[in-house]
């Protein structure tokens, strides 16, 4: 399972689950992930959860910016197009800082590398 | 005509043991030649004997049998058939070794056909005239993730399964593998290397490493730069001249 978790001050105030196949981010009413603050778009990005093609078993996620005012940001660059997301990933949606975690990532990193 | 080869593997500047194998044969006549490189992998001592097999294997099926005969892709075909069965039946009848397996990289050089056969992430490049052009396109999870735009370059270093293979040898049934065909000009080189080289030591570095000389001078030049970055996993190159 991967999540989004919103920081203040480098503390997690709130842990989004990603559990949809799309989920929506934005300031209107209707997105899984709701944020009423001003420097957030009213459907802002949107992260949709894909069964990767290669790797049974694995989810990768990708995130999109919705043509947002305040912009998309990965590890501090401003995403134009969709980008797969690494757990551990720094996202910021307007002034707002989300962590991605996905911790299936972290326990495939531990496992044997070769496929059956 | 002539062929040159020269090769070696080292361990690495990390690791304490090396499963990659590199391994050459050259026909008396000049006229054909063999080289190859397998990265074994799985588990304590699995991968240096997927490797052994799958290279010995090779040398037994296609140089010591009398050499090239008219269907070429087909005997490379039989022999990565045969690693891939002998492999698969040491799998199962030792369970410590269940996990093995090897990539593998051939080159059957036969006049100016240069007959390339690979499973994995082992490389072929074609050195030209000062230019360097891979020849082989890797099996695994990120390359196929690059060809369908799902992420780019940029990512490549950050993917949690970047050494994930979608193919090797002793862990597939049939054993699936990529053939290609290419004439060579004299003095062109052909470079096996396995991912040891190419993880330490960028494609856009080689520029003056692999106009060090002869093979010999090269291989060693292409190793030691490996280990000067602090080669993480075991470096192997073979490199092939075909001569005038």
């Amino acid at each position: 399972m991967a999540s989004l978790s919103l920081l203040v001050d480098n503390v997690v105030v709130n842990t989004f689950d990603l559990n949809r196949t799309e989920t929506r981010i934005g300031r209107r009413a209707g997105n899984d992930i709701r944020i009423d603050e001003i420097s957030v778009s009213g459907q802002h990005a949107i992260v949709e959860a894909v069964a990767n093609a290669y790797l049974e078993g694995t989810t990768d996620y990708y995130i999109t910016d919705n043509n947002s005012t305040n912009g998309t940001y990965v590890n501090g660059i401003r995403i134009d197009g969709r980008q797969r997301l690494n757990s551990n990933d720094m996202v910021r949606i307007g002034w707002n800082e989300f962590r991605f975690i996905d911790e299936e990532e972290n326990t495939l990193e531990k496992t044997a590398y070769i496929l059956d | 005509m002539g062929i040159s080869i020269a090769g070696q593997s080292h361990a690495g500047a990390v690791r304490g043991c090396n499963q990659d194998v590199v391994a050459w044969s050259a026909a008396d006549d000049g006229n054909s030649a063999l080289a190859l490189v397998a990265d074994g992998m799985g588990g304590y001592q699995g991968g240096e004997v997927a490797s052994r097999i799958a290279a010995d294997t090779l040398l037994e099926t296609l140089a010591a049998q009398g050499g090239p005969s008219g269907d070429i892709p087909g005997q490379l075909k039989a022999g990565f058939v045969l690693a891939n069965a002998r492999i698969a039946e040491r799998r199962g009848a030792e369970p410590q070794l269940e996990k093995m397996g090897t990539t593998l990289v051939v080159v059957w050089l036969v006049g100016r056909q240069a007959h390339i056969a690979h499973v994995g992430d082992s490389r072929c490049y074609l050195l030209r005239a000062g230019s360097i052009r891979c020849l082989t396109r890797d099996d695994t999870v990120v390359r196929k993730m690059l060809d369908d735009g799902s992420i780019t370059e940029a990512d490549v270093p950050n993917v949690p399964f970047r050494n994930m293979l979608t193919r090797a040898v002793g862990a597939m049934d049939p054993v699936e593998l990529s053939y290609c065909c290419q004439t060579l000009e004299y003095g062109d080189r052909l470079l096996l290397c396995s991912d040891g080289l190419t993880n330490s030591v960028a494609e856009a570095d080689w520029g003056a490493l692999v106009q060090a000389g002869c093979n010999e001078s090269v291989v060693e030049a292409l190793i030691g730069a490996a280990l000067d970055n602090r080669a993480t996993d075991n470096v192997s190159v073979v490199l092939m001249t075909l001569d005038e």
